[in-house]
């Protein structure tokens, strides 16, 4: 497959402040690709890098092998991008922004004419005569997104695209993306570990200007050093919550009704252990199960902190 | 300079759809419109207002003349209309850094010199066509309250304000663009205005500079024959130019 993003050893600094720190990334081309991290962490920077918008303090960011420094122009014609608070002209409408933007990539009328119809129904916007100046904020981000699809885009690249959205206008645009999968590449920079977990494949994590993991979302997941255990008894279940937070294995216990959910520390030393545990405190075992770590837990584990 | 035909049409749409269709035209037309009317009643005005005439002094005010409405258009147009055309113009780069606007078309094929040069066109474009409209409604106004005299001389005249004003639409979009600040694009123009206001008083300067732009409309109306106009308008167009060159650099190394 070949790569639709690579960035190498970036480095962004503001004065005192290192946005990018050697950011290494690979964004192979077809994927959805979530590049997240908490506030701060250095993702807009990044994506004003690739978009030309800001220049590289060391390390290079190629697109589509196209330097993003160096051949602006060829990297812009291949891209759609919507930064994280989209501003238009607020005397157009959301139809002669649309064809706006397309004339300026040069898209020929016939094929325009074609484009903005579909973009405008697929963006819910097909009939609106306001003018962007009154949009809404979830309007304005459905059009930021129809905006950057214009030139059929090889690779999307959207900067927050559902923060600040109410959830029916954060399901609108996590639809539009989900329906892009297999047409184009789509590279997603997001705090909200959710809409990563709903529509990315593959995702990087990152933390202070670093990427500190990327892998596909399974393939994190699976690495999640703490698992969660869900263990069941048919009663009692309080006995067994104070014996469990008394083993050593144990980091933290909550009851629910007759299950008890466990963060393990150790868990070849649980799977062991709890038979035994129930067996002598004579309770009878439902269930015990491994729980997937989520998102979350990976990236509380990765970075520190929850977001 | 990729977009720049796009972009132009944007500038035109925009123009037509906002405020900016009002602002500088109609300063100018009202000035077209007015200038010969205060012309005409000035020295009447004068003379009621004086008071003397019941002390028995008599302060006699010459009748206005042709020479007198262009005068006076050309001092409003020299004055508030080019500190109009600083101000409308200075937003231009740095409202788009500051909105948000640019981000998202720069981040289309289109170079940041195709942006400032499409700014540059349309504002010398709306200018043109604005101080034109003026212009001819000054002359028609004259020639009803006056006569048809100098309307060579007015022509002229209207030709060396443009000059200037190019150059100071010029001068502005470099401050707008590499300030980054409209305030600041806005003060540090209406400076340099007045600056070359000062410049004005050497002769030198005066011969070889825009400079020699600033007063050069007056002494032409009052008849004054050797005005030299040729290096100051080749001055005022050649440092237009250069001008919204420099600007494209600026703009070219700030980030959004």
């Amino acid at each position: 497959m070949s790569t639709a993003i690579e960035i190498d050893g970036l480095t962004k600094v503001y004065k005192d402040v290192r946005a990018l720190d050697g950011v290494d990334l690979i964004v192979p081309e077809g994927s959805v690709f979530g590049f997240l991290g908490p506030n701060g962490a250095g993702k807009t920077t990044a994506l004003r890098i690739l978009t030309g918008m800001a220049r590289p303090t060391e390390g290079s960011a190629r697109v589509f092998g196209h330097d993003v420094v160096h051949a602006t122009n060829d990297v812009r014609s291949l891209v759609g991008y919507l930064p994280d608070v989209p501003a238009y002209y607020p005397w157009m409408t959301a139809e002669e922004y649309l064809r706006f933007a397309g004339r300026l990539f040069g898209v020929p009328r016939e094929v325009l004419d074609e484009r903005v119809t579909s973009l405008l129904d697929m963006a819910g916007l097909a009939g609106v005569k306001q003018r962007v100046g009154g949009f809404s904020r979830g309007m304005k981000q459905r059009l930021g997104v129809a905006q950057a699809l214009i030139n059929a885009p090889r690779l999307l690249m959207l900067d927050e695209p559902t923060s600040a959205l109410d959830p029916m206008g954060r399901k609108d645009v996590l639809d539009m993306i989900a329906a892009l999968r297999g047409r184009t590449t789509v590279f997603f920079s997001t705090h909200i570990l959710t809409d990563v977990e709903r529509v990315c494949d593959t995702v990087a994590i990152l933390d202070h200007g670093r990427v500190v993991r990327q892998a596909s979302i399974g393939e994190i997941k699976r690495e999640g050093h703490a698992t969660r255990l869900l263990i069941e008894v048919e009663e009692g279940a309080e006995l067994l919550e104070q014996a469990l937070a008394g083993q050593a294995w144990v980091r933290e216990c909550v009851r629910n009704g007759q299950a008890v959910r466990c963060v393990i520390e150790d868990v070849a030393a649980a799977r062991r252990a709890v038979p035994a545990l129930v067996a002598r405190l004579d309770l009878a075992l439902v269930r015990m199960m491994d729980e997937e770590p989520t998102l979350e837990d990976v990236f509380v584990q990765l970075v520190g902190r929850g977001v | 300079m990729r977009g720049l035909g796009v972009l132009l049409g944007k500038e035109f749409t925009e123009i037509l759809r906002t405020w900016r269709l009002f602002v500088v035209p109609g300063i100018l037309i009202f000035f077209g419109i007015s200038s010969p009317i205060l012309a005409e009643l000035t020295p009447q005005l004068l003379s009621s207002m004086s008071g003397l005439a019941d002390q028995g002094v008599v302060i006699e005010i010459p009748p206005a003349t042709t020479a007198d409405a262009y005068l006076q258009f050309n001092k409003n147009a020299m004055q508030i209309a080019l500190i109009a055309v600083i101000i409308a113009t200075a937003g231009a780069i740095a409202g788009e850094r500051s909105s948000g606007t640019a981000q998202i078309v720069l981040a289309k094929p289109v170079s940041r010199t195709a942006m400032v040069a499409a700014k540059a066109l349309s504002n010398w474009g709306l200018i043109l066509v604005a101080v034109a409209v003026a212009s001819l409604l000054c002359a028609g106004v004259t020639a009803l309250i006056f006569d048809t005299d100098l309307l060579p001389e007015f022509a002229g005249v209207v030709g060396l304000w443009y000059v200037l004003a190019m150059f100071l639409v010029a001068l502005t979009l470099f401050f707008s663009a590499a300030l980054g600040s409209n305030a600041g694009a806005a003060g540090a123009g209406i400076a340099v205005y007045f600056t070359l206001t000062i410049g004005s008083l050497w002769e030198t300067v005066r011969e070889f500079t825009p400079v020699g732009l600033l007063g050069a409309g007056d002494r032409i109306i009052m008849g004054t024959t050797d005005v030299p106009v040729v290096w100051p308008v080749i001055t005022g167009l050649a440092g237009a130019f250069a001008l919204v060159g420099l600007a494209a650099v600026a703009f070219g190394r700030k980030e959004l």
